[in-house]
C-alpha cells in the first residue's frame, strides 16, 4: 500500500533545474583554474609555415585574454559592466555614462581606487572605467573582435602598435593579472599578451576565421 | 596603518592611526559611533552606507562606505545622516521624506536622503530641463535598495522638492 | 509621567529568571527607552497633523534606534568597551564536522574566547522545542544543515575581531570527516484538509475539518515520506475517513466526463531570501557579580525572544544562570517575517554568558544574513482543477503541496497549514482535498515570511485559473466572478469568514480599469512597433490574524492633554507606531506624544497569567482555567505584517475608548456643568473629536487639554492598561467601572486615577473565543487583484512593466499613506518574486556563505513602474469598519499577475519562478 509522495514528478525536477540553470544568480566560485604559463609564447607559433596561419593562430592565442572575464567585463556589449568570473551584470547597476566613467551618480572611481581593496572584494586600479561601447566585445566571436580591434572606427582611432601598446602597457589592462583574491587573473601575462599581438601585427595581423 | 584626518559634519576628527584594512563604515560606527551610516550589505551593492564627499571645488558626490577603506578619506570633508539637519531644523528633503512617507523601516533613509540631497546640489549647479527630471531622478537613486517601500515616495519627495523651486534646478 | 518610566513588575519564567525591561543607572547618555520612545514629549510630532510618522524625525536624522546603532558606551551603566563576536558556520552538511582549524588566528588576533557545542553540554543550556535542533554542531557529526554554527569566536575588542574576520575570509576553518550524506528525518507536520460540502447550500457539510477536527497522515514511507493513501489499519482512523472521502474526489477530477474540464499542473515557487535591509544583530552584557544578563535586540517577537533566552539558560549551572534577564527591544523589530521567532538572540545571549563582564556585540553582516536568516518556503505545488463547462464553476479542487523547510522546524507546520488553507484562493468550491507536507532539509532554515505560504499557494492557483480561462473559454474576470466565495459559504476548512468580502467589487474595478479593456487594442499596438505585450490579471485574499494572537496596551494622558502608548507590537517599517497613535486619536482627540513599541513588562498591574498552548487547549480546561481573572490564553504574541493594524492596535483602542468613557466624558460634562442624572450624561456615544475640541450636539466644544486637566483634578480615569487574545474571534469581559457594567472585546484591564498607578479590575465575567475555533484556519479575510501590462522585447526577451494596478480593501485605514506605501512595497517585492529572486537549496545556496545582493537581486527602481503604478483602496463598507490586515495581501497576485501578463504576450505558461529574461528569451526562438 505504501505510494510515493505524488507532487515530485519528473517535471518538477525538471523545472527545478531549469531554475538553477537559468537564474541570474549563480556563485561566484571561481571557474576552472588557468594556470600563469598557459598562454604560449608567440615563439611556439613558428612552426607554423603560413604567415596568415600563424597570425590567426597568434591572435586566436591571445583571444584567451581577451575574452577572459577580466577583459570582457568591462568590455561589454551594452552600458552595463559585468563582474566576476561568472560575468553577472554589476550590482549596483552601474552604467558607461558620457565618458565611460559612469553616470553622474555613480562614478566607476569613487568604488574602484587607485588599488585593490583586499579587505572588501574591490578591485582597484587609478582610472578605472568602461572601454567605450563600440569596443564591446562581450557575445562575439574572436574573428568579430578581431575585425573591431583593427578597426580604428571600433578600437578608439588606435592604430596597430597603439593596440599593441594599449595590451602590452597600460596600467588599467594590466590589473587583468593582478585582480586580487578570488577573481581568477587573465592568462599568461601582460608582456606576453603583448608580445602575441606585436608578433600577430608583425605577420600581417589576420583575423581567425 | 596610516594617519587619518577626516572633517564630518563640520567636525575634525583626528589625525589618528587607522589600520590600512579598515573600512570608512567601520570607522564611523565601531569608532566614532556614528551609526546613522548604514551598514547593509558590504558590497557596495545597496548602498545604504554611502556618505556625501565635499570637494574642495564645492562639487559634492556620494560614496559608499563599506568597501572603502578609512585611510581613503584622510584630508576629506563628508557629510553624514547626522549632518543635515541645522541647529535641530530639518533640511527640505528631510522635510520632505517626513512628509511623502517616503521611508518605512527607514534604513536605507540616509544613503537616500545623501544621494538626493548631491542631486540637488548638483541640479542647483547644472539645471536639467523638466522633461529630463524623472530620468535624472531615476539615474541618481537607482543604486539605492530599499526593500519596504517600492521606491515611488522617494522619488516623488525628491521630484516635489525640485518642483517647488523650479527656477534653481530646472531649464 | 513619562511612559518610558515603567511599573518595574517582572514576569518571572518558570526556571525562576525574572524577565524585564527595566533601565539601570541613568548617566549623560539618553537610556534605551527614551531613545526608542517616539517621538519624544519635546520633539516635534509629523504625525500630529497627518504629515508624517511618528518616527519620521529619527529616521531622517540619522538618532540611534536600531537594535545594530547600540554599542556599550551607548547604554548607560554598562562597561565602557564593546567586544565582538562572530560565528562559524557549516558549509557542509553531508560530511562529518571533524574540527576547527583556527591556527591563522595568532597573536592579537587570538579569540578571547571560543563556544562550542561541548561548552553548551557542559554549562547545560537548553534549546526551547521551537528552536529543536543542536544550536551548535556537535564534534564528529554531520552538521544538520548549511549554515549551522559550529563554534562563537568572541574577540577582546574590535580591532582584533576585524582583522580576525579579514584573516579567515576565504580560508578553511571547519574540518570535515567521513561522507554521511545529509542527514534525514521526518517531515516537520503533514496534514490533509478535505471538505464535502452537503447536498445544498445550507445543508451542514458531509465532511470538514472544522466539523471532523485536523488530520494528518501517520505511517511514512521509508524515504521518510508521508503515505497519503487510505491504509486499512486500524489506527489512524481519522486520517483514513479524509482519504476515503479525498480519494473520491480524486476519481471525481480523473473521470472521463466531456461535461467537464480538468486541468492538472505543477507549480514550484522559489526560495527567497526576506532581504530585510537591516542585518541581525544584538548586543549582550553579563554581569555575573549581580547575575544580571542585558539584552539589545530587534525582532518581531519580543515575547519569545525573552522567554527563549531565559529558557536557554534556565538550567545551566549556576556560574550560566543568570538571576535576572533585562532585555531591550529596539523600536524597528521587522521583517517581512524574517525576524519573527529567530535563533539569534540566543546566540546573542551565549556570547554574553561565555564572556562574563563585557558588552559583546554579534552582529551578521549580509554574507552571513543570507547563510543563516530566515527564508521564505520553496513550494512545490500539483494542483487539479475541475470545473463544469456549463456553470464555468468549479466542481471540484485538489492540491498537493511540499514545503522545502529547511533545516530547523521553525514555522513550517504553521505555513504548511496556513498555505493548505490558502490553496483555494478567492474561490468556492463544494469538494476540496488538500495534502501538505513541510519537508526538513540541509537547506537554511525557511519559516515566516510576508504571504507565509498563501502567496505561493496563490501564485500557482491564479496562473492555472488563467489557463483555465483560456482553455474553457471564459472570460477570467467572468470566471473568478462566478467562482469567488460568497458571504456564508464555507471555505476549505468548513468554516465561514466573518468579515466583509468584496471581491465582486474588486472585480469590477478590474474590469472596468484601462489596462484590462485597452488589453487588446495595446497588443496590437505593440505588433505593430514590434514588441510583445502581454496583460495579466490575478486576484487573491489573505488571512489576517494567526488564530492565537494577543493585545497589550497601555494608554495615558496627562494634565496637559498629552498621550503616552505603550503596545507590545514591534515596528516593521508598517507604520505600526503611528497606527496606534491615529487609532487613539480617534477616542481621546489627539496623536500620542510618546509612543512605545516592543513592551513585554510594561503591563504588570495586569498581573496576567498563562497556562496550556492557546492553539491547542480543550474547552474544559479552558473554561476552567478562565475562572481565574487573572488568566489568559496567552499573553503576548509575536508582531505581522498583517497583524499591526487589526491586533496591534487593538487593546490601546480599546484601552482608549474606557479612558474617554470613564475619565474624560466625565470631565467634559463638568466642564459643561451636566450632572449624573441629565439625559444627556448618558450620551457619550454621540461626541466627536473635532481638530482637538471634544465636540456633542447642542454643547460648545472644550479643547482636549482642558478636559484632561479636569479629569486630571477630579482624579478621574486618565489611563487604561488592556489585553485582548483573538482566536478568530475577541475575547469579551464585563468590568464594574464606577459602579456600571463595562463590556468590551478585552479579557483584562487595569485603569489609572489621576497621577495615581495602574490598579487592576477583576473581571465580572469573560468568554474566550471557543477552542475549537482553532479549526478554522482563518475567519479574516481581505482581497485584492492586480492587472499588469508588460513589454517585453522579442529578441532580447528583455520586460518591462508599462503599466500597472492595484485595488484592494483594507476595512479603515488607519494612516493612509503607510497603506499605500505598503502597496507599493509589495507590489516591488513580488516584482522581484516574478523575475528576479531566487536561492538554490544546497551547496550552492546561501548556506554557502557567499551570497549577497550581486547574485541575489531585488528590484529596483529601475525595474519599476515608478509612475504608472496605480492603487485604489475601497472604502470601508461603514464607518465603523475595524482596521484590516493588509500587507501581504496586496503582495498576494502581483507575481500571478506578471507570469499571466507573460503568457499573453508570449503564449508560453511557465510554471516555475522567476521566470527570467533568459527564460523568456528561451520560448521566443
Amino acid at each position: 500500500m505504501k505510494r510515493k509522495l505524488p507532487a515530485r514528478s519528473l517535471l518538477a525536477v525538471a523545472a527545478l533545474l531549469a531554475i538553477v540553470m537559468t537564474a541570474p544568480a549563480v556563485s561566484d566560485e571561481a571557474s576552472e583554474n588557468l594556470a600563469p604559463d598557459n598562454l604560449a609564447a608567440p615563439e611556439s607559433f613558428a612552426t607554423i609555415g603560413d604567415s596568415a596561419a600563424r597570425s590567426a593562430a597568434l591572435f586566436t592565442e591571445a583571444g584567451k585574454v581577451l575574452t577572459h572575464p577580466r577583459c570582457v567585463n568591462c568590455h561589454p556589449a551594452g552600458d552595463r559592466p559585468r563582474q566576476g568570473d561568472v560575468r553577472r551584470l554589476h550590482q549596483p547597476p552601474v552604467e558607461r555614462g558620457e565618458d565611460g566613467f559612469g553616470l553622474p551618480a555613480m562614478r566607476c572611481p569613487i568604488c574602484h581606487q587607485a588599488a585593490n581593496f583586499e579587505r572588501a572584494g574591490v578591485p582597484g586600479n587609478p582610472g578605472w572605467h568602461l572601454a567605450p561601447r563600440d569596443m564591446g566585445w562581450e557575445g562575439k566571436t574572436l574573428g568579430e573582435i578581431c575585425a573591431q580591434i583593427k578597426d580604428p572606427a571600433r578600437n578608439g582611432d588606435r592604430s596597430l602598435d597603439d593596440v599593441v601598446h594599449h595590451v602590452a602597457e597600460d596600467p588599467l589592462v594590466g590589473w587583468a593579472w593582478a585582480p586580487g583574491d578570488n577573481r581568477q587573473p587573465a592568462p599568461g601575462t601582460q608582456a606576453r599578451a603583448g608580445a602575441l599581438l606585436d608578433a600577430w601585427v608583425k605577420t600581417g595581423a589576420v583575423c581567425p576565421n | 596603518m596610516t594617519t587619518l584626518s577626516v572633517t564630518i559634519n563640520g567636525r575634525s576628527y583626528g589625525p589618528t592611526e587607522v589600520r590600512d584594512e579598515l573600512t570608512m563604515n567601520d570607522y564611523l560606527r565601531e569608532y566614532l559611533g556614528l551609526t546613522g551610516t548604514k551598514f547593509g550589505c558590504g558590497a557596495a551593492q545597496c548602498l545604504s552606507c554611502a556618505v556625501i564627499v565635499d570637494n574642495p571645488d564645492g562639487t559634492s558626490y556620494t560614496s559608499p562606505t563599506c568597501i572603502v577603506p578609512a585611510a581613503s578619506f584622510n584630508g576629506k570633508s563628508i557629510r553624514t545622516v547626522e549632518g543635515h539637519a541645522k541647529n535641530g531644523e530639518l533640511s527640505v528633503l528631510q522635510k520632505a521624506f517626513i512628509d511623502h512617507f517616503a521611508f518605512q523601516c527607514g534604513y536605507c533613509t540616509a544613503g537616500f536622503l545623501n544621494e538626493s540631497q548631491v542631486l540637488l546640489e548638483r541640479l542647483a549647479k547644472k539645471r536639467v530641463p523638466r522633461a529630463e527630471l524623472e530620468k535624472t531622478i531615476a539615474e541618481a537613486l537607482d543604486g539605492h535598495l530599499c526593500r519596504c517601500t517600492g521606491y515611488i515616495k522617494y522619488h516623488e519627495a525628491v521630484r516635489d522638492v525640485i518642483l517647488a523651486d523650479p527656477q534653481r534646478y530646472l531649464v | 509621567m513619562r511612559a518610558s518610566r515603567r511599573d518595574f513588575v517582572k514576569l518571572l519564567t518558570s526556571s525562576g529568571i525574572a524577565l524585564s525591561v527595566s533601565r539601570l543607572a541613568l548617566a549623560e547618555e539618553p537610556s534605551f527607552a527614551a531613545r526608542e520612545t517616539l517621538p519624544g514629549r519635546q520633539n516635534w510630532n509629523p504625525a500630529a497633523t497627518g504629515a508624517g510618522r511618528i518616527d519620521g524625525v529619527v529616521k531622517v536624522t540619522g538618532s540611534k534606534l536600531y537594535a545594530g546603532d547600540f554599542r556599550a558606551a551607548d547604554l548607560p551603566g554598562w562597561p565602557a568597551k564593546t567586544s565582538h563576536a562572530m560565528i562559524i558556520r557549516a558549509t557542509d552538511a553531508t560530511h562529518i564536522y571533524d574540527g576547527l582549524d583556527l591556527s591563522r588566528l595568532s597573536g592579537a588576533m587570538k579569540p578571547a574566547a571560543i563556544v562550542t557545542a561541548e561548552d553548551l553540554a557542559r554549562i547545560g543550556t537548553r534549546v526551547p522545542g521551537f528552536y529543536a535542533g543542536d544550536l551548535f554542531c556537535p564534534l564528529r557529526r554531520t552538521p544538520l544543515y548549511l549554515g549551522q554554527p559550529i563554534a562563537l569566536l568572541i574577540f577582546e575588542d574590535f580591532d582584533a575581531f576585524d582583522q580576525a574576520r579579514l584573516a579567515l575570509r576565504g580560508a578553511t576553518v571547519v574540518k570535515y570527516g567521513e561522507e554521511t550524506g545529509p542527514i534525514t528525518r521526518p517531515p516537520y507536520a503533514a496534514f490533509r484538509f478535505t471538505r464535502v460540502a452537503g447536498p445544498t447550500p445550507d445543508a451542514p457539510d458531509v465532511y470538514s475539518p472544522v466539523k471532523n477536527g485536523w488530520v494528518s497522515p501517520g505511517v511514512f514511507d521509508d524515504t521518510q515520506h508521508p503515505v497519503w493513501a487510505r491504509l486499512p489499519i486500524p489506527t489512524g482512523l481519522d486520517y483514513a475517513e479524509a482519504a476515503g472521502y479525498g480519494e473520491d474526489i480524486r476519481a471525481e477530477l480523473a473521470a472521463d466526463n466531456p461535461a467537464r474540464l480538468v486541468l492538472e499542473r505543477q507549480f514550484e515557487t522559489q526560495s527567497a531570501d526576506p532581504m530585510f535591509l537591516e542585518p541581525e544583530s544584538g548586543l549582550a552584557w553579563y554581569d555575573a557579580g549581580r547575575k544580571n544578563l542585558e539584552l539589545v535586540v530587534g525582532v518581531q517577537s519580543p515575547y519569545d525572544a525573552a522567554e527563549s533566552v531565559a529558557f536557554l539558560l534556565g538550567e545551566a549551572d549556576a556560574a550560566h544562570k543568570p538571576a535576572h534577564i533585562n532585555t531591550l527591544f529596539a523600536y524597528m523589530g521587522g521583517g517581512f517575517g524574517g525576524r519573527d521567532h529567530t535563533p539569534f538572540p540566543m546566540y546573542v545571549a551565549l556570547a554574553a554568558m561565555f564572556f562574563p563582564g563585557r558588552a559583546v556585540r554579534l552582529a551578521n553582516n549580509r554574507y552571513e544574513q543570507f547563510q543563516s536568516g530566515i527564508k521564505r518556503h520553496g513550494f512545490s505545488i500539483h494542483t487539479r482543477m475541475g470545473v463544469d463547462r456549463g456553470s464555468g464553476k468549479i466542481f471540484a479542487f485538489a492540491a498537493d503541496h511540499v514545503l522545502h523547510a529547511g533545516g530547523l522546524m521553525n514555522f513550517s507546520p504553521h505555513v504548511a497549514s496556513v498555505g493548505a488553507v490558502a490553496a483555494l484562493g478567492i474561490y468556492y468550491a463544494p469538494k476540496v482535498d488538500i495534502t501538505t507536507v513541510s519537508l526538513p532539509s540541509r537547506a537554511v532554515t525557511a519559516g515566516s515570511m510576508r504571504g507565509y505560504g498563501t502567496l505561493q499557494a496563490m501564485t500557482a492557483l491564479e496562473v492555472l485559473v488563467d489557463e483555465m480561462c483560456t482553455a474553457l473559454p471564459l472570460d477570467p474576470i467572468e470566471f473568478r466572478r462566478r467562482n469567488a466565495i460568497k458571504p456564508g459559504e464555507r471555505t476549505i476548512t468548513g468554516n465561514t469568514y466573518d468579515d466583509s468580502i468584496r471581491t465582486p467589487e474588486i472585480l469590477d474595478k478590474l474590469e472596468q480599469h484601462a489596462i484590462w479593456r485597452e488589453r487588446a487594442a495595446e497588443k496590437a499596438r505593440g505588433k505593430e512597433a514590434g514588441i510583445l505585450v502581454g496583460t495579466g490579471v490575478a486576484c487573491a485574499h489573505k488571512n489576517y490574524g494567526t488564530g492565537a494572537d494577543c493585545s497589550l496596551a497601555a494608554v495615558e494622558i496627562d494634565p496637559q492633554g498629552r498621550i503616552a502608548i505603550r503596545i507590545d507590537d514591534t515596528e516593521m517599517g508598517t507604520g505600526v507606531g503611528t497606527a496606534v497613535a491615529n487609532r487613539v486619536a480617534a477616542h481621546l482627540g489627539g496623536v500620542a506624544n510618546e509612543v512605545a513599541l516592543a513592551q513585554i513588562d510594561a503591563f504588570g498591574p495586569l498581573a496576567l497569567v498563562k497556562s496550556g498552548d492557546p492553539y491547542t487547549i480543550d474547552q474544559k480546561t479552558q473554561d476552567a482555567a478562565a475562572r481565574n481573572p487573572r488568566w489568559v490564553p496567552e499573553i503576548s504574541s509575536a508582531t505581522a505584517a498583517s497583524t499591526g493594524a487589526h491586533v496591534g492596535t487593538h487593546a490601546a483602542a480599546e484601552a482608549a475608548r474606557v479612558t474617554f468613557r470613564f475619565g474624560l466624558w466625565p470631565a467634559a460634562l463638568d466642564l459643561w456643568r451636566i450632572g449624573p442624572k441629565d439625559p444627556r450624561a448618558a450620551q457619550w456615544q454621540t461626541a466627536r473629536w473635532k481638530t482637538g475640541q471634544l465636540t456633542a450636539p447642542g454643547l460648545s466644544p472644550v479643547p482636549l487639554s482642558d478636559v484632561a486637566a479636569r479629569a486630571h483634578a477630579k482624579n478621574g480615569i486618565t489611563g487604561a492598561m488592556a489585553h485582548g487574545f483573538n482566536r478568530w474571534a475577541w475575547s469579551q469581559a464585563d468590568f464594574k467601572i464606577d459602579g456600571q457594567n463595562w463590556t468590551a472585546d478585552i479579557d483584562a484591564l487595569a485603569l489609572r486615577r489621576g497621577a495615581g498607578k495602574f490598579v487592576r479590575l477583576d473581571r465580572t465575567s469573560v468568554k474566550f473565543p471557543p477552542t475549537d475555533f482553532s479549526r478554522f484556519g482563518t475567519t479574516y479575510t481581505t482581497q485584492c487583484g492586480t492587472l499588469v501590462r508588460v513589454e517585453i522585447n522579442r529578441s532580447t526577451g528583455a520586460l518591462r512593466i508599462a503599466k500597472a494596478y492595484t485595488v484592494f480593501e483594507c476595512g479603515t485605514a488607519l494612516v493612509p499613506q503607510v497603506v499605500v506605501g505598503q502597496v507599493q512595497g509589495a507590489f516591488a517585492m513580488g516584482v522581484g518574486g516574478a523575475f528576479l529572486e531566487t536561492l538554490p537549496l544546497y551547496e550552492d545556496g546561501p548556506g554557502n556563505g557567499k551570497w549577497n545582493l550581486g547574485q541575489y537581486l531585488v528590484a529596483r527602481g529601475s525595474d519599476l513602474p515608478l509612475r504608472d503604478l496605480e492603487i485604489e483602496v475601497l472604502p470601508p463598507v461603514n464607518a465603523n469598519e475595524r482596521p484590516k490586515g493588509m500587507s501581504e495581501v496586496v503582495m498576494n497576485p502581483v507575481v500571478a499577475a506578471l507570469v499571466n501578463a507573460i503568457f499573453d504576450a508570449t503564449g508560453h505558461r511557465f510554471d516555475s519562478l522567476p521566470v527570467t529574461q533568459e527564460m523568456i528569451k528561451g520560448v521566443l526562438t
